[in-house]
């Protein structure tokens, strides 16, 4: 799910994550925008919300795995280095879901 | 490069406002937090008498990522929140944005991404001053535009070496210069009047045990260099992600959990981040 800058926001996308205020829900999960509610995003301190959706990740999952290999070749026998790559490895994978 | 000892690197490196390669705006800026009995207003005085600096303090410290509740709209409120070294701090990393872009493409990047990532960990440490450890993440590798700037051709070679031979940059320095990246932005540091924390982050961001004063924050530094890396953003003279020294690992004590949620919580504010070009 894409995190979205509320400028960029457009009547019909949909809340995938509730808008808080501290530990006030103003907008559930699953809110369709429509113009009064962006307006309303927009007059509060929030600069971003996440809205259903594909995230858009630009290189393919294939490529962006050996890059992450290569990175790590020189260090992969180092203490603690396979603790990092294996959470890193399974941080990137999650952002293709 | 052999010609010149460490002596005489530090001389130049000290007299920055004579190195013809370094703009004005820095020069005057490094002229004006040099000076021992600088005030919180005269600072406040000279930010707001800049309108375009004004701005990118503004708008770095009204990123999400900085996260004040609510919008500060005026530098002497900035500096009465963050304090003279932080304000001090975020004035350089502003300011040589610009040259950090020009020095080597990817290295404003690496800098800014690592700042972050260093208050991510610093609240997550529940250190007292996080906005100190984001200053030093903001400045540990200062040491490398200095560097570029007054000895482009053996920079350039010494990232070619690293490049050819799969060694870190840190490495690929040694052979070509008489001190590396992170001593010469510790002499920075100490000309502009940096606290101690901030000068032993940046000396010894590659090697964590030997800080005295501040070995957690060098340590949240030298893990956010290594995690930035890792996660593939930013660029900063080599492509490979350095070992972490254990002994900062364990100092850390940060479980698998945690390593989790920062490198979550690192997307979540870079995202943001793209939008604050300054
Ligand atoms: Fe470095
Ligand atoms: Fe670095």
């Amino acid at each position: 799910m894409p995190r979205i800058t509320v400028d960029k926001l457009e009547p019909g996308m949909k809340l995938a994550r509730p808008v808080m205020r501290g530990s006030m829900v103003l907008l559930g999960e699953g809110t369709e925008l429509n113009d009064n509610w962006i307006q309303k995003i927009k007059s509060m301190e929030i600069e971003s919300v996440y809205i259903d959706g594909p995230s858009q990740m630009s290189v393919p999952k294939d490529e962006m795995m050996a890059q992450l290999e290569d990175r790590f070749k020189n260090v992969a026998d180092e203490p603690y280095m396979d603790v990092i790559k294996k959470l890193v490895r399974k941080h990137i994978e999650d952002l293709y879901e | 490069m052999n010609s010149m000892d460490v002596k005489d690197l530090r001389r130049k490196v000290e007299n920055i406002g004579a190195l013809p390669t370094i703009p004005g705006v820095l020069k005057h800026i490094s002229s004006i937090i040099e000076k021992p009995d600088i005030s919180l207003n005269e600072i406040s005085d000279f930010i707001s008498s800049d309108p375009a600096l004004t701005t990118k303090i503004l708008k770095m410290i009204n990123s999400a990522v900085y996260g004040f509740p609510g919008r500060i709209s005026s530098v002497s409120h900035a500096t009465v929140l963050l304090g003279l070294n932080v304000i001090k701090g975020l004035l350089i990393g502003v300011s040589v944005f610009e040259l950090m872009q020009q020095a080597m493409q990817g290295l404003w990047e690496h800098s800014f991404d690592c700042a972050i990532t260093s208050k991510l960990i610093a609240q997550r440490k529940k250190l007292k001053e996080p906005e100190e450890v984001y200053a030093a993440g903001l400045l540990h590798d200062i040491g490398k535009v200095i560097l570029i700037l007054e000895f482009p051709e053996e920079y350039e070679k010494s990232i070619h070496d690293a490049n050819q031979q799969c060694i870190s940059i840190f490495e690929s320095e040694k052979n070509r210069f008489v001190e590396n990246h992170a001593n010469v932005g510790s002499w920075l540091a100490e000309k502009w009047r940096f606290p101690n924390n901030l000068i032993e982050t940046i000396k010894y961001h590659h090697a964590p045990h030997r800080s005295k004063y501040a070995p957690m924050e060098t340590a949240i530094v030298h893990l956010s260099d290594i995690l930035v890396r890792a996660r593939g953003f930013g660029f900063a003279g080599d492509s490979f992600v350095p070992a972490i020294e254990p002994a900062a690992f364990e100092l850390l004590d940060l479980t698998e959990n945690d390593i989790k949620e920062i490198l979550r919580e690192m997307d979540d504010s870079l995202e943001i981040i793209e939008e604050l070009s300054l």
